[in-house]
């Protein structure tokens, strides 16, 4: 079982790792106009760019995780219990495991892996 | 005689049938939100969890937004359109005003959590000021809402801007 101490330092590490990622992720958008970064072919050419798919997933893995943790901790504020710390702690890492593993499926198939 | 009386029932009105001290949140979402008693450390507290949250939400509709793109150039298109309008940019704004906040109040609360610029604790006199963060930290507060007004601006300019 992690301890909580341990949990809040994986938060603060994906939050800072997510801000960097994320910065490269707007770069690419705005490298020419928006409208155009937005086109079909640039987008799959995006995609097809093996390291700018990883970055992709990465983002996708860190947020996944900072995000649904944040709204555990948000939701463990609100109540403490047993039954429903073990509840929010089960829901949110079945979602979080679900939008990681349906971003991943869009990545492989965008990407022509 | 009657002050303990009194701390007695407030003590007991808090332990459960089972005999274990409550410890939920006994004013629910409505103390959660109620921002007044704590001054601007509490508007910064609810400001993290709501923008957190709508940025959560925002997260998951990218991330199934995207997944047009394994529908081919039409699904992508139908998308883009349903995306790509004043609305849409609006929304975005939104998206990129509370992303700016959220990160920059959020490096502030690393600061916090690693004991940098908070003040010494002090006795909780009349009228009760909230003496737990000092001048640094209040500042930074006020530093996320700049930083994500003047991002807004930018993102304006560059959704609005034309081209």
């Amino acid at each position: 079982m992690i301890r909580e101490s341990q949990i809040m330092k994986i938060h603060y590490v994906t939050g800072i790792a997510a801000l960097f990622v994320v910065a490269v992720h707007i770069i690419m958008r705005l490298i020419m106009p928006f409208n155009m970064s937005l086109n079909y072919t640039n987008v799959i050419a995006n995609y097809h760019n093996i390291p700018y798919a990883l970055l992709l997933e990465s983002i996708l893995i860190l947020i996944a995780i900072h995000g649904f943790n944040g709204l555990r901790i948000i939701l463990l504020e609100l109540r403490q219990n047993t039954f429903w710390e073990r509840g929010v702690t089960f829901f949110t890492l079945a979602a979080m495991i679900s939008v990681i593993a349906y971003g991943t499926r869009t990545i492989i198939l965008a990407s022509g892996l | 005689m009657a002050v303990s009386e009194k701390k007695e029932e407030e003590l007991k009105s808090i332990i459960s049938i089972n005999g274990n001290i409550d410890r939920n949140n006994r004013e629910g979402l409505r103390g959660w939100l109620n921002p007044s008693r704590y001054g601007w450390e509490r508007v910064s507290y609810w400001l993290q969890r709501l923008t957190g949250i709508f940025l959560l939400v925002y997260f998951i509709g990218h991330v199934y937004e995207t997944s047009s793109l394994t529908g081919g150039l039409d699904a992508w298109n139908a998308m883009l359109q349903l995306t790509q309008t004043p609305w849409g940019h609006t929304f975005l704004l939104l998206v990129i005003g509370t992303s700016t906040f959220h990160s920059v109040n959020g490096i502030r609360l690393i600061f916090t959590e690693a004991g940098r610029g908070i003040g010494k604790p002090g006795r909780p006199d009349y009228p009760y000021k909230a003496v737990s963060l000092n001048y640094r930290q209040k500042s930074g507060i006020w530093v996320s809402l700049i930083l994500a007004a003047l991002a807004m601006l930018y993102g304006a300019s560059v959704l609005f801007g034309g081209d």
